[in-house]
Formats: C-alpha cells, sequence, structure tokens
C-alpha cells in the first residue's frame, strides 16, 4: 500500500521521496526496453486473446450470434451462471464480513488458524474445491447413504455447484475487508456503543457504511470469481447440457462439439461481464484506496496511549 | 451519579494494566486520573465506561453494581483522545447519534432532536456548523464536537481520555477553562485522564496519581502539593526540586 501513497505525493513534497525515485531510476534505454517488453506480454496474451474471443464470435456473421443466443441449452447456462452467482455471492457476503469481523475486532485462540484457513481456498486447486464436496455428499461418500435415503441431491445437481462455487470463491470478501477493517480501527465502534447503540445499529451505522467500498471491491471480485469458475463446478456438475452447465461448462462442450461460433458467442459474453466487473472493480479500487487512506489518517492523528508498553 | 470501584484488576496477557484499585467518586465531583504512559489510567476509564471488563473487582454506579453491564447499558459520556467522531456523518448527525438509536419508546421526536443538537452546539459556541463533516473542522472544534455527542444522550457521568492530548498549548488552556466553567455550571460528575500534572491541578476538585496499575496517591491538589512521603509521586511531581 506504500507504495501508492509515495506516488500520490505532489513533486517536491518529500524532498526524500524525490531524491530516492532519482536514484534508483535506470538509464532511458533500460526503461524503454523494460516497458516495450511489458506491453508486447499484455499485447500477445491479453489483449490479442480477447479481441479472439470477439471475432470469433462474429466470425460466421451475426445471425450465428443471435440463433446461438437464442438457444435453449445456451440460454439455461446462461441462467445457471446467475442462479449459482446469485447464491454464492450473497452467502460469501455474509461469511466474509463476520469472518472479518472476528479477525479484527476479537482476540480468540485460532484466529491465526482461521486467517490462514481464508486463504486456503486461493491456494489448492479448485477441482480438490469440488473433490472434496463429492467424497463427502457424493453417493460413495460420507453422508451419501443418508441423503440418497431422503431422497435429496447434492452432487451432479446445482446444491453441489453452489457448495463448489461457494468454497472457491470465499476468501474474497473477507480478504478485502480485512485490511480495511485493521486500518480503520475500532473506536466509531466504542463511541457508537457508549452512546447507546446495539450491536446491529453499529453495523448498520458505523462498520458497513465505513467499509462499504472495500465491500463492495470483495463483492463483485467474489462474483467475477463465481461466474468464471470452472475447474471446482466441473467436478461436481454432471455436465449435462439445458440441465446441469453454466457459461464456462457450456463453452467447453460447444467447444469439443466443434461448433466454434456458438462457443465464441457464449465466450464473449463472458468476457463482457468480466470487463464490465473489472470497471466496476476500478472505480471500487479507487473509492476504497481514499477510504483507507482516510482511516490511517485517523490513526495517524493522535497519539494513543500504548495498552502494552 | 456516585461512582465506586473495588479492588478492581485487568491484565494484557501478562502485564497487569489495573492492579487492585478501589475508589470513591461522589456525585458531582470533578477527579482527574493522573499518570505516566502505560500506568493503567486510561484502562481504569476504559472499565468505568465498560469498554474493557475487569478480571476482578467491582463497579458501582450509584451503588448499583454495573460490573457486567455492557458499555451501551452503562452509558457514560466517553470522550476519545483520538475524538472517534463519525466520519461519514455530518456534524449533526454525530451530535445527534445518541438520540437516533436510542429505543423506540424513549426516543425523542425529530423536532426535539434537532432542538437539542442545535443548542448543544451553541453551549460548545460552534452554531452554525451542523452540516459540516468532521474532516472540514480543526482538532478543538472536533473536540468539542465529541464532547456535545457524548452529552447529547445526558449521561449521568462523563469520562474523557485525554480530552485535550492532540491539540496545541493554547487551544488547550481554552478548552481547559471552558471544561472547568462547564463543570461548575452543570456539576456532572466527570474523570478526566491526563498525564499533565498542570491541567489535573488546575481543573480537578480531586486528583489520582497512578503509577504501574496502582493508586498512589489521591487528594485534593493542594493536599497532593503541600507534601507527600511517597517517593514516586514526589519524583512524578518534581516535588523535590
Amino acid at each position: 500500500m506504500a507504495s501508492f501513497i509515495d506516488f500520490r505525493n505532489p513533486p517536491g513534497s518529500d524532498r526524500r521521496a524525490d531524491t530516492a525515485i532519482r536514484a534508483t531510476a535506470e538509464p532511458l534505454w533500460v526503461r524503454r526496453v523494460v516497458i516495450g517488453i511489458v506491453a508486447l506480454f499484455f499485447f500477445f496474451f491479453l489483449f490479442l486473446p480477447l479481441l479472439v474471443v470477439f471475432q470469433g464470435a462474429l466470425a460466421k456473421g451475426v445471425d450465428v450470434l443471435k440463433e446461438a443466443f437464442t438457444d435453449h441449452d445456451i440460454l439455461h447456462s446462461i441462467w445457471m451462471t446467475l442462479i449459482v452467482a446469485l447464491i454464492t455471492v450473497p452467502a460469501n457476503t455474509a461469511f466474509g464480513i463476520a469472518a472479518a469481523w472476528a479477525i479484527t475486532r476479537y482476540r480468540f485462540t485460532g484466529r491465526q488458524v482461521l486467517l490462514a484457513l481464508i486463504d486456503l481456498p486461493l491456494w489448492v486447486s479448485p477441482v480438490i474445491g469440488g473433490l472434496i464436496y463429492v467424497l463427502l455428499y457424493g453417493r460413495r461418500g460420507y453422508f451419501g447413504p443418508w441423503l440418497q435415503a431422503h431422497d435429496i441431491k447434492i452432487i451432479f445437481a446445482l446444491p453441489g455447484m453452489v457448495l463448489a462455487t461457494t468454497f472457491v470463491t470465499f476468501p474474497f470478501v473477507a480478504r478485502s475487508l480485512i485490511p480495511l477493517m485493521q486500518a480503520q480501527g475500532v473506536e466509531e465502534e466504542e463511541a457508537a456503543l457508549t452512546l447507546g447503540a446495539s450491536g446491529l445499529q453499529i453495523l448498520r451505522r458505523i462498520t458497513l457504511p465505513k467499509i462499504r467500498w472495500g465491500l463492495f471491491y470483495g463483492v463483485i471480485l467474489c462474483n467475477a470469481r463465481a461466474m468464471g469458475e470452472f475447474g471446482a463446478v466441473s467436478v461436481v456438475s454432471a455436465k449435462i447440457s439445458g440441465k446441469t452447465n453454466t457459461m464456462p461448462l457450456e463453452i467447453e462442450r460447444l467447444y469439443n462439439d466443434y461448433l466454434f461460433p456458438q462457443a465464441f458467442a457464449v465466450a464473449s459474453a463472458l468476457s463482457l461481464l468480466a470487463l464490465l466487473t473489472l470497471s466496476l472493480k476500478t472505480l471500487a479500487e479507487w473509492k476504497n484506496r481514499r477510504q483507507f487512506e482516510a482511516g490511517q489518517r485517523s490513526l495517524l492523528e493522535p497519539t494513543i496511549e500504548p495498552l502494552h508498553p | 451519579m456516585s461512582i465506586e470501584i473495588t479492588s478492581l484488576t485487568k491484565s494484557f496477557g501478562a502485564f497487569p494494566a489495573v492492579n487492585d484499585v478501589s475508589l470513591k467518586i461522589e456525585t458531582g465531583e470533578m477527579v482527574a486520573f493522573l499518570g505516566p504512559s502505560g500506568s493503567g489510567k486510561t484502562t481504569l476509564l476504559r472499565l468505568i465506561a465498560g469498554l474493557e471488563f475487569a478480571d476482578k473487582g467491582e463497579i458501582f454506579f450509584n451503588g448499583e453494581n454495573v460490573t457486567i453491564k455492557n458499555a451501551n447499558e452503562r452509558k457514560a459520556g466517553f470522550v476519545f483522545q483520538s475524538y472517534a467522531l463519525f466520519n461519514h456523518m455530518t456534524i449533526f448527525e454525530n451530535i445527534a447519534f445518541g438520540l437516533h438509536v436510542a429505543p423506540r419508546a424513549k426516543r425523542l421526536t425529530k423536532e426535539k432532536i434537532r432542538e437539542r443538537v442545535l443548542s448543544l452546539l451553541e453551549i460548545i459556541q460552534l452554531s452554525g456548523l451542523e452540516n459540516r463533516f468532521p474532516v472540514q473542522l480543526s482538532g478543538g472544534q472536533r473536540q468539542r464536537i465529541a464532547f456535545a455527542r457524548a452529552l447529547a444522550v445526558e449521561p449521568k457521568v462523563l469520562l474523557l481520555d485525554e480530552p485535550f492530548g492532540a491539540l496545541d498549548a493554547k487551544v488547550r488552556r481554552e478548552l481547559r477553562t471552558w471544561l472547568g466553567e462547564f463543570h461548575e455550571r452543570t456539576r456532572l460528575t466527570s474523570l478526566f485522564v491526563t498525564h499533565d500534572q498542570e491541567e489535573a491541578f488546575e481543573v480537578a476538585d480531586r486528583v489520582v496519581i497512578f503509577d504501574k496499575g496502582s493508586v498512589q496517591k489521591i487528594g485534593t491538589p493542594l493536599e497532593i502539593r503541600s507534601g507527600t512521603s511517597n517517593a514516586f509521586v514526589r519524583d512524578f511531581l518534581a516535588l523535590d526540586i
């Protein structure tokens, strides 16, 4: 976080920072080569593929595109993607707020373990995220017989897909809130408490408004991952087109069936959703940084007597 | 409101912040907690407010045991060292906060809330600033807003944690005088934490001197300054020089 704060200083405001930039500055040709490499990388690995996706979708003309988006199976995959995201994102928003609250506001045994566990889904392959639910709720899993006896279907159905996606997207809300809530401290909440506010009133009137942009950032990141998840979902979905296929799974199905224009049509729709998310994310980042800095400022101002000398 | 504390103890890990403190504060008194950093005076104030909970000992408000009551039930007016104003709310909303969150049955009408907020702004001499945000005010102004916000809910006791700690010397003196006059007028039981002995002796009726979590000396400014055999107090107040 420190780096961008330094760069936001107007030139000359801090002489030491100024000379530091000058002292570490490379010769012009080195800078040009480095920037050139980065630009080439971006062009070939990010920009070109995106362009190809849209080009592929339009390759056989607009009619094929229109047909694709009236096809029952394709529309159903979009619907499934939205349903999964619609359940997963609110659930993980609630989990994320609760986890961030617990970690930043309380000191308890196992706090470090919880902090590490939040990151777990980022460290393991999404396929494992899918497999654990098969092992738990699948026909031969721990709860399989009981679920079968009660005629509840989790694996190869929507509940399993929601569970797998929830696992994969869990870290995003919590991770974007924890540093923010740590920077802001608890004094405003304590002030509200001494004024007679209840826990819920404090959450609604103080905490949520203070973290709203960080929360928004986490939620859309979570949403982007939820809509784009392939690995975990492909393990627990039966991959039946028109029944349990989400957009990423449907793209794979169409591609394997040599229906390239249709595959690219769905892919471009998914890419558009991602681009929309990206622009919302940028807005949130900008707003969040301002809130974060405001939090830091209010912390820096007074000299607070340390509790542990 | 009178406050009685009996053998209160609070540790953070292995560090005893407040160690077996007993005190009785009478209704209408203005008492200063004086001591060096880390002497436990802020922790004691937070224990009284209910922002921390004691390991041992009890706290009574007007004879009623409040030891296990939450801060939002005790409703002690608390002014934080860093003010802890709600930065996303206007000054009006800040001062009205305690009135807005009151239980529906006890909540004042909109007009009554407005009336009280405006009259508080007048008392702290900041009329006309109700639509500003905290970041638009100076340190001294924010301090007074924090004060008005605590007073809005009509607390029976006012707890001030280094109320003038973050202000420059001139504003500090002005606000200190103002606080003294306010207390003369209202006789609201008040406790304030400070490490500045001049501040303590000028404003307070009685001064409690802390060191290492324990009370070293209690008395009126005159009693304390007229001499003591406690080595720490003599050294801290520089009475030997």
